[in-house]
């Protein structure tokens, strides 16, 4: 038997349990047949070590699900009563524009945070412009002139040293935010996936 | 064996074995042999429980023109087999109480 009847035969097997369980237990074989066959077995030799796909079928369902009894995976993508479908089709003049106009007030909101951070940096930018044009007008500009201009150019060295590690911290968050909101957004079409 | 106890040494053993560098699943399998012969269904099993209660992380990585997940131990999972390895010491000392007397050296 190759890999892909295996893999098959085994998505056929486990059919009982939950689609993404299915997809996650059917890509670790996959990769476990694909280690064996890298070591130098053939595909068949990699398929059999494994074992018969009715064994393997049985020793997962012996197995205690990982995450919980499958009714319970199976609750979020149950089939929609009728009414539901008919209050979602009716409420559709009403929900639909709430919610673009829920999706453009946080898209807003999320340009608002990056501009705040793109305003930081070049804020960070313009004070090391000031540092170093201080630096130079220093040896053109002579008497009392040149020295204000050198103590400017040093406080804003300073500040822009300091505000390197705002800008650093501020952009890093967001970041992290847009990831969580991202993988949020992702599960509630997909469900949980693996990193 | 009581299954309970064997649960909790088989999610210490795959620790271990992922505990000095990240692994995949058929090197876990490979590398606890010489110990213990481990099913691919119980390693996902084990996997997706020790995932679940954060003692390791998944990341994906392109290996061969293919994908393949690496298993890496986290701070609780470290901290799990330090944990384990109390918990044997009293193990051991109730195992030597219990066969206190059966060799006959009273």
């Amino acid at each position: 038997m190759n890999k892909r009847e295996f893999l098959a035969r085994l998505r056929l097997g486990l059919s009982g349990l939950p689609q993404d369980d299915i997809e996650e237990r059917l890509i670790f074989y996959s990769e476990m047949i694909d280690d064996r066959m890298e070591e130098g077995h053939s595909e068949t030799e990699a398929v059999g070590s494994i074992g018969t796909v009715d064994d393997v079928v049985s020793q997962i369902l012996t197995d205690a699900p990982p995450t919980g009894p499958v009714e319970e995976k199976n609750k979020p993508g149950r089939s929609m009563r009728p009414w539901e479908i008919t209050l979602l089709v009716l409420g559709f003049p009403v929900w639909f524009p709430l919610l673009i106009a829920a999706f453009a007030v946080l898209l807003a909101v999320y340009i608002v945070l990056w501009s705040v951070v793109l305003s930081l940096w070049a804020a960070e930018v313009s004070l090391w412009a000031v540092a170093l044009s201080g630096a130079v007008v220093v040896f053109t500009a002579h008497g009392p002139g040149g020295v204000v201009m050198l103590s400017a150019g040093l406080c804003c060295a300073g500040l822009s040293i300091l505000l390197f590690f705002g800008c650093k911290a501020v952009t890093k968050g967001i970041l992290r935010l847009t990831r969580r909101a991202a993988l949020w957004f992702k599960s509630l079409f997909v469900g949980k996936e693996a990193a | 064996m009581d299954i309970q106890l064997k649960r909790g040494l088989l999610d210490v053993c795959v620790l271990a074995a992922i505990k000095s560098k990240d692994s995949y699943g058929y090197q876990i399998i490979k590398d606890m042999k010489p110990y213990l012969e481990l099913s691919e269904s119980t390693l996902y099993t084990i996997l997706k429980r020790l995932e679940t209660a954060n003692l390791l992380t998944v990341r994906t990585v392109e290996h061969g023109g293919r994908l393949r997940k690496y298993y890496h131990i986290t701070g609780a999972g470290l901290k799990r087999i330090e944990d384990f390895k109390g918990e044997w010491e009293e193990i051991l000392s109730i195992y030597r109480f219990v066969t206190k007397g059966d060799d006959g050296d009273e």
